[in-house]
């Protein structure tokens, strides 16, 4: 069903919001709430902070919904991108907690496969992502996962899985031109 | 930062999308996309190659706190432009988006404020009549009433209800001299409403009231209202010569 209409309803709802229409953008809110607060508490990790961001990001989404039309990307993606770049310029953390390791992989990684798995159907771009990312080594995955869900950096990267920060860049240069040769082919 | 060989736009593009570009570096490339627009196209094609991958994540629900206070900051943002730069603004009146935004303002206010945008717009058909209902508690705008033409009363919903189906608010003119109210109609509870208006006409005159009652299907059997849920004084907008320039 799902995706395209899904799409679509998206894409009405934010251009009644760029005409300043209020219910349309509490139905915009109630529809993608909770995957755009599951986005940044990753990133974040404290609710109170990321409760700020999804604040922040929905009255920056009311303001800038007039100029959606002209982005040409996905609605989700659009603002899941809001999203993911506030909570990257807020996040500020001086070190990767190695006690949460365990944690991170049960949450983060590998956990969430199978859900991933029985959406395939529905969400073709998820399939489509998916698939190149098995295509990729153990590491180059590990590496892009954790900064793509968590929001760390090379050097929290690095330091998360114990490995020297020229090899992680290197993995991550090199993941993501495999993942862009797999998903634009 | 040397923007421009394809390979290091694309891979800086990638880097800022998956986020392991941060700090300084960061803002740096922000300050690029602003001005080029091919760069920016390039993050967008890799946020449509990785944001997929945030399907992943089990969805939070976050606290409903949160929407409480974004719709406060819409408000009061609203509210602070319709202070600013309402009565000179064209078409105001015909802007259902400045009334949805209105929540904040008192009625007092925005009957001020229509009144100054009626009397600064004499180009456009005026409304013979206005009011603004607005809850007693808060002062939460939830309607504005208008009438077009002599016998049709325009009911436009600025903050709609929640009720389920089986109630409907009704319309009614609380008259001004304190005498018993008088059923206008069933509106629409989520959106607005247009009610033909033939045989009310003296009832509503300066200073009396609509107020809009909650009811089960059907409206009020009694003939009088159930709880009232806003109301707001009728305003007739009399034909007058614009207002000298606002003093500021």
């Amino acid at each position: 069903m799902a995706e395209k209409d899904a799409n679509a309803r998206l894409e009405a709802l934010l251009g009644r919001c760029g005409v300043g229409d209020r219910r349309a953008f509490a139905e915009l809110y109630d529809l993608t709430r909770s995957k755009l607060f599951a986005v940044s508490l990753r990133i974040v990790r404290e609710r109170h902070i990321a409760e700020e961001v999804l604040q922040d990001c929905f009255v920056n989404i009311w303001n800038n919904a007039a100029n959606y039309a002209a982005v040409k990307s996905a609605p989700m993606t659009w603002m899941t991108a809001i999203v993911r770049n506030r909570s990257l310029d807020i996040v500020r953390r001086p070190l990767v907690e190695v006690a949460d390791e365990d944690d991170y992989f049960a949450l983060g990684v590998q956990d969430e496969g199978p859900t991933a798995l029985e959406q395939l159907d529905a969400k073709r771009d998820q399939a489509r992502i998916e698939r190149c990312m098995k295509g990729l080594d153990t590491e180059q995955q590990q590496s892009i996962s954790l900064a793509f869900f968590h929001g760390l950096s090379h050097s929290e990267v690095a330091d998360h899985l114990g490995r020297p920060l020229g090899t992680v860049k290197t993995h991550i240069r090199r993941g993501l031109q495999k993942l862009k040769g797999c998903l634009d082919s | 930062m040397k923007l421009a060989h394809p390979e290091l736009r694309s891979r800086l593009a990638s880097e800022y999308v998956l986020g392991t570009m941060r700090g300084r570096t960061r803002r740096r490339f922000e300050e690029y996309l602003k001005r080029d627009a091919a760069l920016r196209a390039e993050v967008v094609r890799w946020e449509e190659r990785l944001t997929p991958l945030a399907e992943r994540l089990a969805p939070v629900e976050p606290p409903t706190r949160v929407w409480k206070r974004i719709e406060a900051r819409l408000d009061r943002a609203a509210s602070r432009r319709a202070a600013m730069d309402s009565p000179r603004k064209a078409g105001l009146w015909h802007s259902l988006a400045f009334w949805r935004n209105l929540g904040l303002v008192t009625s007092v206010v925005a009957a001020t404020l229509l009144a100054m945008q009626f009397a600064v717009k004499p180009a456009k058909p005026d409304p013979i009549l206005t009011a603004v209902l607005a809850e007693e508690a808060n002062n939460a705008v939830r309607l504005f009433i208008e009438q077009p033409r002599a016998n049709v009363l325009n009911i436009k919903m600025v903050k709609p209800w929640a009720n389920g189906p089986e109630k409907q608010h009704q319309l009614w003119v609380l008259p001004a001299n304190g005498g018993a109210p008088r059923s206008i109609g069933i509106i629409n509870s989520k959106g607005d409403t247009l009610l033909n208006l033939s045989e009310i006409d003296s009832k509503l005159i300066d200073g009396a009231q609509f107020a809009v009652s909650i009811e089960a299907v059907g409206g009020s059997q009694s003939g009088l209202p159930g709880r009232i849920v806003c109301k707001g004084t009728i305003a007739w907008i009399p034909k007058r010569p614009p207002l000298p320039p606002k003093q500021t």
